[in-house]
């Protein structure tokens, strides 16, 4: 029966239009896959060394132990953010002769082949040869390596259980972040020293190995609590509607801009009534804080050019990034309709700039207080912005010609996984990673001061631009309409 | 109003649709029947230039589709309901085509209110998005959104479809008396034949991309049209 269930998956995966032609998707992530595991294996290798250079008197084994649950606080964001969960369309195998718990512990089962739980082997095994194996008998070893493995699978199925709750409760997310960071402070000022106390567990598990088995436990419950969890949401009614009333705001005030303002209603209504578009815009308000990460000085130390250049390019245009690279696929359920109506390309494209424009801009006031601590934030984030509004825009325009996928906003959000996984993000890094090459570049020639002076000039000279070169775009994507709307009704 | 000429659109040379020369009149209320895969959205797409013709091109009111996005100004649709934007409320949804087809305020307040028995106080004044609707009621907002702002060609991908019996005769009348007020061009496909035959002024029965007949409504049209889709084994037994 769950062969039946994998072949189903596999088909869903390979036939869907989008596969085979994100070619680039694919090699990127790839690139990522090989790029992380090279830096896990390097990592494991070093740690051994690090540790007893830095802490000469003590245990190196037990301050590896130490340090394994701030790995798992931050391994848990990072599956929130990147691991893709399973899924198969079920609607068509609740009437079939498969019985629900089939479903849920299949899809568990498909769960644990993810990379995220291969990736930590890669340190975990050179650690476990060269630092705990010299200090501890061989059963010892075994005992503390299936321990962390254990406790690896505990965290996978707990990130898997929150992200099916958080699909639910957006707002989830942001709790358990600042529950995450509640107890790191807790930690962080020792009130209660929560990292060594799962030190001192593995440390314990190295003298009697036979504590390991109650590790499983843990595990095991989360497993069941995903599994029951999933068998509560296997029911057309959960599936489709809410029945509650819909909070109705009015955007009407809009139209007094004319046809450019009911666009910009119709994208306001968008990204607020549906969930992705609408976790999209709540991670931009988080990334505001991005600062507070990046523009920290070590003491005696300066904070690299770069630095200042990714932290404007994030804080100023998440929004129209993490939007932006799926223009115009966010309309791609109607897209068919728009085609048909009396509307001009112009319009749609000029109501994105004028959106991102306006959200660009609000982000960059919110950044100012960041002056603070570096004044030149006030340039350096301007830069940014005209660098964004003038050069990453017209990119994301020239992409979306392209799209592929349709994006299903129509699905309620239970069981709607669509989005949120690495692939989003790997369409960033180019918009990213542009700017700061262009820095380097500048730099070599006119300085530091002169490159933000350069980078701003690009971007101002796309913004005076801009009529002409969304005119041009308005013209490919009449041009590449059939396509689009191919594309759309394939995936 | 339509001319098609030499229209082929065919898939890896598998021709799905091939219609050498036809004329649609204005004002006509233009029935198409056919079997699943006979081509009849395909017709549609090709007229509203949603896909391209393999051979052939449709001129609509003296415009080539596939050249101008003039015709956009004088034609609308409503094919499946991913011609609805499922995160709008039906209100707005109607703001926001009629606001496209440069209709006031008032004028669209007008309007609804005709189509307030149509609606059956499902529609509007609802807290409610299109995507939570039933097909049915999804149907009728796509419908109404269809006839906004006075179009001079109309087209409906399968419009009786999913409405209860009450609302398809409703639709009916509605079609009938739109068109004798506003000289509109309807273009109809349906699977129900007596709803089909009823409202149309001119029937054409496709069959694997091809007319096989054309027909002028006359009050034998339903019994004819019948005869042409009941199975052949039938006619034995009797």
């Amino acid at each position: 029966m769950n062969q039946t269930l994998f072949t189903l998956a596999w088909r869903e995966t390979i036939r869907s239009a989008y596969w085979g032609k994100s070619l680039a998707t694919n090699i990127g992530l790839g690139f990522l896959a090989v790029y992380f595991s090279v830096c896990f294996l390097i990592l494991g290798f070093a740690i051994p060394e690090m540790l007893t250079k830095s802490f000469p008197n003590a245990d190196p084994v037990s301050k590896f132990n130490g340090i394994l649950l701030a790995y798992f606080a931050v391994d848990l964001i990072i599956r929130q953010l990147m691991q893709k969960l399973p899924t198969v369309s079920f609607k068509p195998l609740l009437l079939l002769n498969i019985r629900r718990p089939k479903i849920a512990n299949y899809l568990m089962i498909r769960s644990v082949f993810n990379f995220f739980n291969v990736l930590p082997l890669f340190l975990l095994l050179p650690v476990t040869f060269s630092l705990v194996a010299n200090a501890h008998s061989g059963l010892a070893t075994t005992s503390w390596f299936l321990a962390v493995f254990i406790l690896i699978f505990s965290n996978h199925f707990l990130a898997i259980y929150l992200k099916w709750r958080f699909n639910e409760a957006e707002y989830g997310f942001f709790i358990l972040l600042a529950a995450l960071a509640g107890l790191f402070a807790v930690n962080h000022y020792g009130i209660v020293d929560l990292s060594g106390a799962l030190g001192k567990l593995l440390d314990l598990i190295l003298v009697y190995p036979a504590l390991t088995i109650l590790l499983i436990l843990l595990p095991v419950l989360f497993y069941f609590l995903n599994v029951r969890f999933l068998q509560s949401r296997m029911f057309l009614n959960v599936l489709s509607v809410k029945q509650k009333e819909e909070k109705i705001r009015d955007y009407s005030w809009l139209d007094k801009m004319g046809e450019t303002g009911r666009f910009i209603a119709l994208e306001l209504k968008l990204i607020w009534r549906n969930k992705r578009p609408r976790s999209l815009a709540m991670m931009t308000v988080l990334m505001l804080s991005y600062g507070l990460l990046i523009y920290r000085a070590q003491p005696g130390q300066e904070i690299p050019g770069f630095a200042f250049v990714l932290g404007g390019i994030i804080m100023v245009g998440m929004f129209s990034i993490s939007y932006g690279q799926f223009f115009p696929a966010w309309h791609s359920n109607y897209f068919s309709m728009l085609m048909c109506q009396r509307l001009t390309m112009k319009q749609f494209l000029r109501s994105f700039y004028m959106l991102v424009t306006v959200v660009s801009v609000i982000c960059y006031l919110l950044t100012l207080p960041y002056a603070f601590l570096f004044p030149k934030i006030v340039y350096t984030h301007l830069a940014m912005l005209l660098y964004n509004l003038g050069v990453n825009i017209p990119i994301m325009f020239f992409v979306g010609m392209y799209s592929k996928k349709r994006l299903d906003l129509g699905q309620s959000t239970v069981m709607n996984y669509q989005g949120v996984s690495a692939t989003q993000w790997l369409g960033a890094l180019p918009l990213m990673l542009g700017p700061i090459t262009l820095y380097y570049l500048f730099k070599l020639i006119f300085g530091d001061t002169g490159s933000y002076i350069a980078l701003g000039a690009i971007g101002l000279t796309g913004i005076l631009c801009n009529s002409i070169i969304i005119d041009f775009f308005a013209k490919q994507y009449r041009k590449q309409k059939h396509q689009l709307i191919k594309n759309y009704k394939n995936s | 109003m339509i001319q098609i000429q030499n229209l082929v659109k065919a898939y890896n040379k598998e021709i799905v649709l091939n219609i050498p020369e036809l004329t649609i009149e204005k004002g006509e209320i233009f029935g198409l029947v056919g079997n699943n895969g006979a081509g009849k959205t395909t017709m549609f797409n090709i007229v509203l230039d949603l896909i391209t013709a393999s051979k052939g091109q449709v001129v609509s009111k003296g415009i080539v589709v596939r050249e101008s996005e003039d015709w956009k100004d004088f034609t609308s649709a409503f094919i499946d309901e991913t011609f609805l934007i499922g995160y709008l409320t039906a209100e707005e949804y109607f703001a926001f085509i009629a606001g496209l087809r440069r209709m006031s305020k008032a004028e669209t307040s007008d309007f609804l209110a005709t189509y307030a028995d149509f609606f059956n106080g499902e529609i509007t004044g609802k807290k409610k998005f299109i995507r939570d609707f039933s097909k049915g009621n999804q149907k009728k907002v796509g419908i109404v959104a269809a006839l906004m702002g006075k179009p001079e060609i109309v087209v409906l991908d399968e419009p009786f479809a999913n409405l209860d019996p009450s609302s398809q005769y409703k639709l009916r009348k509605m079609i009938k008396d739109f068109a004798a007020a506003n000289g509109t061009t309807f273009l109809i496909s349906d699977h129900t034949l007596e709803n089909i035959a009823d409202v149309s002024t001119r029937l054409i029965i496709l069959e694997k991309g091809c007319v096989v007949r054309d027909v002028p409504k006359t009050e034998n049209t339903l019994q004819e049209v019948e005869a042409f889709f009941k199975p052949v084994v039938e006619a034995h037994l009797f």
